[in-house]
């Protein structure tokens, strides 16, 4: 190492990073190890052992639910905040603002910290898998065995590319930052590429496909590219970024109540509004990859999309919508709430209600219970079995205009937070704002008028018209801020920001944030799963152990409370072994303006 | 005074799942219970026992639920109070029970008028009933304003004969038609190209998109399809009497044949199957 940026702290740093190594290299042995036994131990199972075995006190089950949970969470923890690192590097790039490098080292800091209990998670799992349901697993691994290697492989890879990307902040700055850039996005290639891996085996369970009737391969690349590998892909790359930015911010609101010195809170502030920010960001897009996987499930099997949304399943969309909910209207709160350390930001009060009233209403119609898909006799036959009132806006187009709706008015809501502060000196900016203003109220109507035509035409012309309304929606995001860009640039100011002047109770925001949206991954992991209901592989390996009830919403729902709570009881540990090493480092001005390590470099 | 913040934040976020959980637990809690495998081969069963042994297939096992009513107009299939009685009209020549069973084991070789192809058959995953599970759904059926009278022999014995997991394949029609053949006509004299679109050939909206149909439906539909669309009902989303109803005339014996052999092969397997 050429050069050390906390001289301090140097030597106690590197015996903990060398010991996260060891136990992330240790765990990928045993992993190895593992793919190499487990031919061997197919072979055993298949010659007619027992095909589960029952786990001490709460069964296989709930041990398996529990761990791959946990496991998840980490794993999304880990592959979701490098992505937006490598996001905040290119701004700092970009902006030259130390701030955001900092911030980009604090971020990889905090995965760092998670990979080797990920690792040894996911070592967890394999074993409970291989021990406690050896037929099903030694079925999976038949099929997917070549795969696995690979998985390893990437693992590792993953595992060292972070580290040199952590390590080498110092080392490969100034003119060698470019190196460091491409170091982030390896790491992040490697990891998608491990994602998209996993989810192959995990959406052939749901969705098989490249398999005979009898279940046995007939194309390994039919069985990755199943029904729902694609949609599923592309949801937990982006749900991984929205996990990752909001724990990312509810760390830093951790930090924040706990601060002693203004800087430390200004500094937190920031921090906190940067995760919630990216979260934001790709929480918008969320629903469409929902819909996009509902309509997979859909073609991959009938039966299965209408027990989904209209079966067995049917309330937990309530629960969901609740959930979303709560997070547009959070996220929002935050932004309101942040326009207060905002001088100047009094004249845009005054919208505030009429954004309260547009979220509360989307939010009513997504929380009414009513299938997705919904047929022409259907729609005839709606009103006696369905709520009197509600029941009609609970069909998939009202549901798609509310959530568009509720999307604009977020962004609505970022706008005003942006401009809070500025005036535009450009001649031409009241026609400027009047061109935005119908840009708004244009996306507006043609979103709410393709919802209602949407009732008189049937489901097939109706799901294009969700398209339209995406693209309404989308564009008008584009267009407004065609606009803005320039109409605020060398704005002027009617003050700075006074990071740190926010009242407490926003930081709580960042935190429910956090917690909702862990609780709603798993619920949606008991959705993905439960689906399946008593079939291991949908259609071709039942399931019959003593588990294989799949249990109600209530159950699910205490299940996901506890995993959730060991996790963020996990989380907090790893962070606060990580501030040990940090201790009396605060002192020194960690002001924004000069944060962190680049300033200690020169 | 890093200890109340910890409290505060960790009392916060229980606080905030424990309202979730609350609610989870205050909704309705419905559990899916996997099937039980029912026999009743051999056995000597009263009509009685195997209509309420037909009737908790239909609300459990079999799933019926989720699209059927009983006595009120369902959501997605056609109110079924009633139907023993029906069906013995439903299809000319065939007796009730011959005609409730078919719509069992091939709901699309008769469709219900103004209903889509979407019920699966009942002995096939992912419902996949047992023979005795479909003679006592039978007999349920008929108890619905007609008198039970089918016996197990009447149950065809390759009705769910292929256990989940380790099937043989269900027996395939062989057409002496000809795929590669049909595709020309598919593309060329047939111009179906025009409207549909099969695996990687063709893309037109204006009709349904055939690259599965060789998995979804029989040839028997198919066939008729061809020949008369209107017989089959419409594809719902899609405007009737838009398909052709000229095939019968244009195409000859064997082109018509070639082209049904061609969507027999489309299983929706090729690469381009998903969108
Ligand atoms: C995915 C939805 C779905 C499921 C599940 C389903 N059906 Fe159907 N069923 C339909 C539709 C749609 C029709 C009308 C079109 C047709 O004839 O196939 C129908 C038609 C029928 C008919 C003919 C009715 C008549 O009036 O002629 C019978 C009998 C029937 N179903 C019984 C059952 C039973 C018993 C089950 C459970 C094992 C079941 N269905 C499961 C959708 C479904
Ligand atoms: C003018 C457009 C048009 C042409 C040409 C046409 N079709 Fe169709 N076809 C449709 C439409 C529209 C539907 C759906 C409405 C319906 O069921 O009648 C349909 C439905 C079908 C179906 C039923 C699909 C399902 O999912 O159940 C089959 C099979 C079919 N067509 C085969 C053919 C074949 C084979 C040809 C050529 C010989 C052909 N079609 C030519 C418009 C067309």
């Amino acid at each position: 190492m050429p050069s050390f940026s906390h001289k301090d702290n140097a030597v106690l740093r590197t015996g903990a990073v060398a010991g996260q190594l060891v136990r992330a290299i240790w765990a990928g042995a045993m992993v190895l190890l593992l793919l190499q036994v487990m031919p061997a131990l197919a072979q055993e199972t298949a010659k007619g052992a027992e095909a589960y075995r029952a786990f001490p006190l709460f069964g296989s089950r709930l041990a398996v639910w529990g761990i791959a949970q946990i496991h998840l969470n980490f794993a999304a923890f880990i592959l979701g905040v490098p992505i937006f690192a490598v996001i905040v590097e290119i701004m700092g790039m970009r902006t030259k603002d130390p701030r955001y490098d900092w911030l980009a080292h604090q971020f990889v800091k905090l995965v760092f910290a998670a990979f080797s209990t990920t690792a040894l998670l996911g070592g967890l799992l394999l074993f409970l898998l291989i021990g406690y349901y050896p037929k099903f697993f030694s079925y999976l691994t038949g099929i997917f065995y070549s795969t696995m290697w690979i998985y390893a492989a990437l693992f590792f890879l993953e595992t060292f590319t972070v580290y040199l990307w952590y390590y080498g902040w110092d080392w490969l700055s100034g003119s060698r930052k470019w190196i460091h850039l491409g170091l982030g996005i390896l790491a992040n290639l490697f990891g998608t590429a491990i994602l998209l891996i996993s989810n192959a085996w995990v959406t052939f369970m749901m969705s098989p496909r490249g398999v005979d009737e009898a279940g046995k391969l007939t194309s390994l690349w039919q069985a990755i590219n199943n029904y729902t590998w694609m949609p599923i892909n592309i949801h937990r790359i982006l749900a991984n970024i929205v996990f990752g930015g909001t724990i990312a911010a509810a760390y830093a609101a951790f930090r924040f109540l706990s601060a002693k010195t203004h800087e430390e809170r200004a500094l937190y502030d920031w921090m906190g509004y940067i995760g919630n920010f990216v979260a934001i960001s790709s929480l918008l897009v969320l629903p469409f990859a929902g819909y996009y996987l509902g309509r997979e499930i859909y073609s991959f099997n009938q039966t299965m999309g209408i027990t989904m949304m209209g079966g067995f399943m049917s309330w937990l969309w309530v629960l969901q919508a609740i959930l979303i909910g709560v997070l547009f209207i959070g996220s929002n709160y935050y932004l309101w709430l942040g326009m207060e350390r905002i001088p100047g930001a009094e004249r845009y009060r005054k919208y505030i209600p009429y954004l309260i009233m547009v979220l509360a209403a989307g939010f009513m119609v997504w929380a009414t219970p009513r299938s997705m898909v919904v047929t022409l006799q259907e729609s005839r036959a709606m009103g006696g079995t369905h709520h009197p009132v509600l029941g009609f806006l609970g069909v998939m187009s009202a549901k798609n205009t509310a959530v568009n709706l509720m999307i604009l008015t977020t962004f609505l809501s970022f706008l005003l937070y942006r401009r809070a502060n500025r005036i535009s000196v450009k001649p031409w900016a009241g026609m400027g704002m009047a061109a935005q203003w119908v840009i708004f109220g244009l996306a507006a109507v043609i979103v709410t008028f393709y919802g209602v035509y949407g009732y008189f035409v049937e489901s097939i012309v109706r799901i294009g018209f969700s398209v339209y309304q995406v693209m309404a929606v989308l564009g008008a995001i584009v267009l407004v801020m065609t606009i803005d860009i320039p109409m605020f640039k060398g704005a002027r100011s009617t003050g700075t920001i006074r990071w740190g002047q926010i009242p407490p109770r926003s930081q709580y925001v960042l935190i429910l944030l956090a917690v909702t949206f862990t609780w709603l991954m798993g619920l949606m992991g008991f959705a993905r799963s439960g689906i399946r209901q008593h079939w291991h592989v949908y259609g071709v390996m039942r399931d019959t152990s003593v588990d294989a009830v799949t249990p109600a919403l209530g159950y699910a729902a205490n299940v996901i409370t506890t995993v959730t709570a060991i996790f963020f009881a996990m989380v907090f540990f790893i962070f606060w072994l990580g501030s040990l090493g940090e201790k009396g480092k605060h002192p020194h001005g960690m002001g924004p303006a000069t944060a962190g390590s680049s300033e200690d470099r020169r | 005074m890093q200890v109340p913040v910890t409290l505060k934040v960790s009392a916060f976020a229980l606080f905030v799942m424990g309202v979730y959980t609350y609610y989870a637990n205050s909704i309705p809690q419905l559990q899916s219970k996997p099937p039980e495998e029912l026999s009743l081969e051999g056995g000597n069963v009263t009509p009685d026992q195997l209509v309420k042994a037909g009737e908790e297939i239909f609300k459990g096992k079999g799933t019926c639920e989720i699209c059927h009513r009983i006595g009120q107009k369902g959501t997605r299939a056609p109110d079924l109070a009633g139907v023993g009685a029906r069906a013995a009209k439903s299809k000319p020549g065939m007796s009730a029970k011959a005609y409730l069973i078919e719509s069992l084991l091939s709901p699309a070789a008769h469709l219900v008028q103004g209903y889509p192809a979407i019920m699966p058959k009942v002995d096939k995953p992912p419902i996949a009933l047992n023979r005795s599970e479909v003679w006592a759904l039978t007999a349920f059926l008929e108890s619905l304003g007609g008198t039970v009278t089918v016996k197990l022999d009447d149950i065809p014995k390759t009705a769910g004969a292929a256990p989940a997991g380790g099937a043989a394949p269900a027996a395939e029609l062989k057409l002496p038609g000809d795929p590669k053949a049909g595709q020309a006509v598919f593309m060329g004299k047939g111009a179906c190209i025009a409207c549909h679109k099969a695996g990687p050939i063709g893309a037109s909206p204006v009709g349904p998109d055939l690259t599965q149909i060789g998995k979804i439906q029989t040839p028997d539909y198919i066939m008729a399809k061809i020949l008369d669309p209107a017989s089959m009902g419409t594809v719902a989303g899609y405007p009737p009497g838009l398909m052709p109803r000229t095939f019968g005339q244009t195409l000859t014996a064997k082109e018509y044949l070639d082209v049904v052999s061609f969507l027999l092969t489309q299983k929706g397997e090729g690469p381009a199957a998903k969108k």
